[in-house]
């Protein structure tokens, strides 16, 4: 029995958000689920390799038209690599790009019709905002007023109309992380990418330009593509999250299901926080699967993965799915007895970190409401952790 | 006692670049300046008048005038000199300009690692003398020269080429001369620019040599001025190319100058060819000082 840690234990508050969200307004959008929907975007097989190193790894998406898709992964798995791939910055190795039906993969940059946000804004420091905005505009030949009237339109989508006559370099970060994505957008291309867009912004201003990011998406029904190793960042602004390691592809879902359903512990230790047991398979009725734990303790959950007896699995279980008790609840399977370390009080939930008896540490969650009511929980008490059989998610990766 | 320390330390760096400029430039300039009022003498030295304590220093003052000055003006040879000064100059900038662009653009845009070794290879030339340089130039242009019998042996011409004592050496000499001027400026402000802004404009649908045009070019215009000045001032009073590649022909205001001070040794008209040379150089000047304030600014 193993805990994992979850790399964002420090921000716990924080993994409140990097929930699935719940009034997402998407609610129903599901192109990926549609046979007859051919996908906007499809990498086929694309490797990359730069001399012998493997920066992607045969990997092969579909994304479907108005998605607002997310690349997720650690600095260096290949994410920008990919993008670049499809801004055509870069030629893959093996495998071909295909947009809206069309191979683009030997197409030059400038032909294909996307375009792309840089990290780092890559703003012609030269020009006005309202030249760098109608830069797109001007290179298809478009008439003077033309330009005007849709770099008036991008500017005032993006409150930008005050600035435009200044350089970028006269404009805060936030600005000009404005003017980034309105020149992204002026073309009205059917596909906009967008390499750590927010990378730059301070936490809070984040979370805005996150929520601008969104209603940009819906209101022009643009496709988004975005980069980033922010997984709250993914969880909150995307349809369906592909998640990156060491250039290959691990899982792509919804966030939601990414969440519940992690394909491998890095996932799982990736997105939110999560506590991980080890163990093996004893047996596998209709539905469930029984795991015998290392220090004997006996788990059992739905699962339809496919394991045989005997195999080496993990069990992971959100921390807010772990109920924590002073009184030994009346199961013998999903439960596991053990001593308050710490308790990290945040408002309206607690965290409870539980220490095992082999020494492990568990961490479940508490909702504060229900104080009153049970008794509360203190350092050094004897606690009962246990959950119920639909809670913990089998891992085979 | 400490405090008059810094003091006289503050003094020494403020008073140091006006004690350079003062030695090195003021007085100097007003030595020129005192000789261009003087009028010829067959003296030692071949000028009058020359100040003596006994006579007073309003004695000497009432002898100096303009007559030079007026001279220079009567006599279409030197407007002609500095006419053809400017416009060689002026030409052979721009040929200079052509011929950097390309190179600093290509050092720019060179692997990192070779960076360095380019550039030594830019400096190298000045390892040799300057001279040594020009003359080489001269058994490379003349017809019995390297350069015709090359074009010769591969059949492209058949007569020796006539470019040696013309203005066409002169304008070779120049460009070559100063060409290393032109590139670095250039190199440093073509390797400053951001790789992602030519993606940018190629991502945002600009062709390659269009995006040059639009973001590249204008991006590099500092170093464009501030190359052209570097390479158009000292061109101007350039006196060594033309001399030993030039003919007869090629009129410029160095030559001019070096004939009257050291030929015709009419000191006080050489002083004023001089001094309105540099009135001349004034304007290119003061914007060459303000493109690198400018350029200091905006680095901050
Ligand atoms: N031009 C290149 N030449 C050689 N290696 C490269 C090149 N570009 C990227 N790589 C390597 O490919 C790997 C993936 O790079 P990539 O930029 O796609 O990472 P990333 O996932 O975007 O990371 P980050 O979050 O840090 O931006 C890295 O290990 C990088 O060193
Ligand atoms: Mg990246």
């Amino acid at each position: 029995m193993v805990v994992a840690t979850a790399p964002s234990q420090a921000n716990a508050a924080s993994s409140q958000r990097a929930g699935p969200r719940t009034a997402a307004p998407q609610t129903g959008f599901a192109p990926w689920k549609n046979p007859d929907l051919s996908p906007m975007v499809r990498f086929e097989g694309i490797t990359k390799r730069f001399d012998d190193f493997v920066a992607v790894n045969n990997v092969t998406i579909d994304i479907y038209e108005k998605e607002f898709f997310a690349l997720l992964g650690p600095s260096g798995c290949g994410k920008s690599t990919l993008l670049r791939m499809l801004a055509g910055f870069e030629r893959p190795t093996e495998g071909r790009i295909i947009v809206a039906g069309q191979d683009i993969t030997d197409m030059p940059p400038y032909e294909r019709p996307v375009n792309m946000m840089f990290q780092s804004y890559a703003l012609f420091p030269h020009m006005t905002v309202e030249r760098n905005i109608g830069f797109g505009l001007k290179q298809e030949g478009m008439s003077k007023d033309k330009i005007e009237e849709r770099v008036d339109e991008a500017m005032g989508m993006l409150e930008l109309r005050q600035f435009a006559k200044r350089k970028p370099n006269q404009l805060s970060g936030g600005q000009q992380q404005r003017v980034a994505l309105a020149r992204a957008i002026a073309k009205k291309p059917r596909l906009v990418l967008l390499d750590e867009p927010l990378g730059a912004l301070d936490k809070k201003l984040r979370q805005q330009a996150q929520f601008e990011l969104m209603r940009i998406q819906e209101t022009t029904g643009t496709t988004f593509i975005i980069v980033t190793h922010d997984q709250e960042e993914a969880m909150t602004v995307a349809s369906r999250i592909a998640v990156m390691e060491k250039g290959l592809l691990q899982q792509v879902a919804t966030p939601g299901d990414i969440y519940e359903n992690p394909k491998t512990r890095y996932i799982a230790g990736f997105i939110g926080d999560v506590n991980v047991f080890e163990g093996t398979v004893s047996k596998v009725s209709e539905g469930c699967i029984e795991i015998d734990a290392a220090d004997g303790y006996k788990f059992k959950t739905k699962s339809s993965e496919s394991v045989t007896v005997g195999q080496k699995v993990g069990l992971a279980l959100r921390p807010e799915k772990i109920r924590i008790g002073r009184e030994k609840p009346n199961s013998d399977v999903n439960v596991i007895p053990g001593k308050v370390e710490d308790i990290g009080y945040l408002g309206s939930i607690s965290h409870y970190h539980v220490r095992t008896a082999a020494g492990e540490r568990i961490t479940a969650l508490r909702a504060n409401a229900a104080h009153t009511v049970e008794q509360s929980i203190t350092w050094e008490d004897a606690v009962w952790l246990d959950w119920p059989v639909d809670a913990g998610v089998v891992l085979t990766g | 006692m400490r405090a008059r320390i810094s003091d006289l330390k503050r003094w020494y760096v403020i008073g140091a670049p006006f004690l350079w400029l003062l030695v090195f430039f003021l007085i100097p300039f007003f030595i020129v300046f005192k000789l261009s009022l003087s009028d010829v003498a067959t003296a030692i030295p071949p000028y009058t008048p020359t100040f003596s304590w006994s006579k007073g220093i309003s004695a000497f003052i009432s002898q100096l005038d303009f007559e030079n000055y007026t001279f220079l003006f009567s006599d279409p040879l030197y407007i002609n000199s500095y006419l053809s000064s400017l416009k060689i100059a002026f030409f052979s900038t721009i040929l200079t300009l052509l011929v950097a662009y390309p190179m600093a653009y290509g050092m720019a845009r060179a692997p990192k690692s070779w960076q360095p070794t380019l550039m030594m290879l830019v400096i190298l030339p000045f390892w040799t003398s300057f001279l040594i340089r020009i003359y080489a130039w001269i058994a490379i242009l003349k017809p019995e020269g390297f350069l015709s019998l090359f074009l010769i042996k591969l059949g492209l011409i058949s007569e020796p080429l006539q470019i040696m004592n013309t203005t066409t050496a002169v304008y070779i000499g120049i460009v070559y001369s100063y060409l290393p001027f032109m590139i670095l400026p250039l190199y440093a402000s073509l390797e400053k620019i951001n790789p992602s802004l030519l993606e940018a404009a190629q991502d945002l649908g600009s062709q390659p040599w269009r995006a040059f045009w639009q973001v590249t070019f204008p991006l590099s215009m500092p170093g464009v001025f501030a190359g052209c000045l570097l390479v158009f001032i000292p061109a101007v009073g350039e006196f060594v190319i033309p001399d030993l590649l030039g003919g007869s022909d090629t009129l410029m205001i160095g030559k001019t100058l070096w004939t009257e001070f050291f030929n015709n040794r009419d000191w006080p008209l050489a002083s004023a060819v001089a001094v309105l040379l540099l009135l001349v150089l004034i304007i290119p000047i003061v914007l060459f000082q303000r493109q690198q304030e400018m350029e200091r600014e905006a680095g901050r």
